[in-house]
């Protein structure tokens, strides 16, 4: 995997990553937690870097467990 | 161009450049004037500052550290000039108040916030074995605090006034800096009357809050992130910091290995270690270090700033209270082993008690 392929979901608070990594690895999409890359934000929060294939699939888990996101973005 | 520093300030070579850059003018501002040991720290300058404005009296501290208004300062350029600028607030401001008032005790407990620390570290002082390792074990616990769902709720965008509320504060801070008005108290002795001429002071901190703010320095946050994370690109900065001020120590044959005889700073084991556990974990919930929140808040966090505003009402308690550590000193030619008075301790037990509250009170459910 190349880290082309990557894309990171932000929140708002870092409790909410800790929430969605436990979601995601539930439903079997891969995620590891990790700072929020500085060319996206100056907040030093944490955000879930997944694959890009599962970006649709991460949101709406996400969307339906009432995890709250800032924003997917390709990285 | 600008997108190119970006990338550069978040790579590992930003963040050990930034560490190093720290680390050296930490260590050289003593030579210019700053208290030896005491290059930069935020917790005794903010203490400093708080007994320039009034808020305590104790004679040896009192003096506006242009340095703290210049880290703020510092921050809100470079956060204006990369488009950062973003008016932010609305999260548990009197918790976050309350948490920076206890992180400033701890802090004057062990004589140092973080990065006093780190830098007492560097110039031999072996006390701060013990108040680093405190830290780690407080920030530690606020990392499983954070992991187990406490959170402080998010900020909101905000009014534009009110992100540039703190920012303006400062730049009367530094007008008064210059201008030295009768109000405006200053030590005759002690830390208080050492200090590096206003300009250069002015500018280091215009310089380091520029680039903290780029790189997101955050000697709390490199832990924290080691620690949830195993991510070390924090850590890097925070190493090169300390491997800096150490390598220009050893130079300027300031560098004094021992628990004893130490500038500003005491031998008392346990409070050294409390007072930075209570710091570590205080930090940690809020989400940064002292440097950091002056960062935030000059980039509009208006929640960082409820916190600066925390710590330097509690610098102002901890001296009025006389809950202040004390510094071991010579008396007759021989060592007076300062510490914690009761006042302090009983301070700091509460500290660690609101501390721990929170922590286990202030989560979120999702079901």
């Amino acid at each position: 995997m190349t880290k082309e392929s990557h894309a990171v979901i932000l929140f708002y608070t870092s409790n909410h990553a800790f929430r969605a990594e436990k979601m995601l690895d539930q439903e079997g999409i891969p995620c590891k937690l990790i700072p929020v890359p500085r060319h996206l934000s100056s907040d030093c929060s944490v955000c879930a870097r997944i694959t890009r294939d599962q970006m649709e699939a991460a949101r709406r888990i996400l969307d339906a467990a009432r995890v709250e996101t800032l924003g997917i973005h390709e990285i | 161009m600008r997108e190119k520093l970006t990338r550069f300030f978040g790579s590992p070579a930003g963040i050990i450049s930034t560490g190093s850059v720290i680390g050296l003018l930490a260590a050289y501002l003593p030579e210019l004037g700053n208290p030896p040991n005491m290059g930069v720290c935020v917790a005794c300058f903010e203490r400093d500052l708080a007994g320039a404005l009034g808020l305590h009296r104790a004679a040896p501290a009192l003096y506006l550290r242009p340095e703290i208004p210049a880290f703020v300062l510092g921050s809100m350029l470079a956060a204006l000039l990369f488009g950062e600028f973003r008016a932010r607030a609305g999260s548990a401001p009197v918790v976050r108040f309350l948490l920076g008032v206890f992180a400033m005790i701890g802090s004057l407990t062990f004589l140092g916030c973080p990065w006093r620390a780190l830098l007492r570290l560097a110039d031999g002082d072996l006390n701060a074995v013990l108040g680093v390792a405190g830290l780690v074990a407080g920030i530690g616990l606020g990392a499983w605090f954070v992991k187990q769902g406490f959170t402080l709720g998010r900020a909101w965008k905000s009014l534009p006034l009110t992100g540039w509320a703190f920012p303006l504060a400062m730049i009367v801070l530094v007008v008064f800096a210059f201008a030295k008005p009768s109000f405006i108290l200053e030590s005759e002795k002690g830390p208080g009357s050492m200090y590096a001429p206003v300009l250069v002071s002015l500018g280091v901190g215009l310089f380091i809050g520029f680039i903290a703010q780029r790189t997101r320095f955050c000697t709390m946050g490199s832990i924290r992130d080691a620690m949830l994370l195993r991510n070390f690109h924090l850590l890097y900065g925070v190493i090169a910091m300390v491997a800096a001020a150490f390598v220009l120590n050893l130079i300027l044959g300031r560098f004094h290995l021992g628990f004893d005889g130490q500038p500003l700073a005491h031998t008392n084991h346990l409070w050294n270690f409390l007072g930075m556990v209570l710091t570590g974990l205080a930090f940690a919930l809020a989400g940064g270090c002292p440097g950091r929140q002056l960062f935030l808040s000059g980039e509009g966090d208006g929640d960082a700033a409820v916190f600066v505003v925390g710590m330097i009402t509690g610098a102002g308690l901890a001296h009025n209270f006389a809950i202040a550590g004390v510094p071991d000193q010579v008396v007759d030619g021989a060592i007076k082993v300062g510490g914690l008075s009761a006042n302090g301790q009983i301070a700091v037990f509460v500290g660690l008690i609101f501390c721990l509250l929170l922590g286990f009170v202030l989560r979120e459910k999702f079901e």
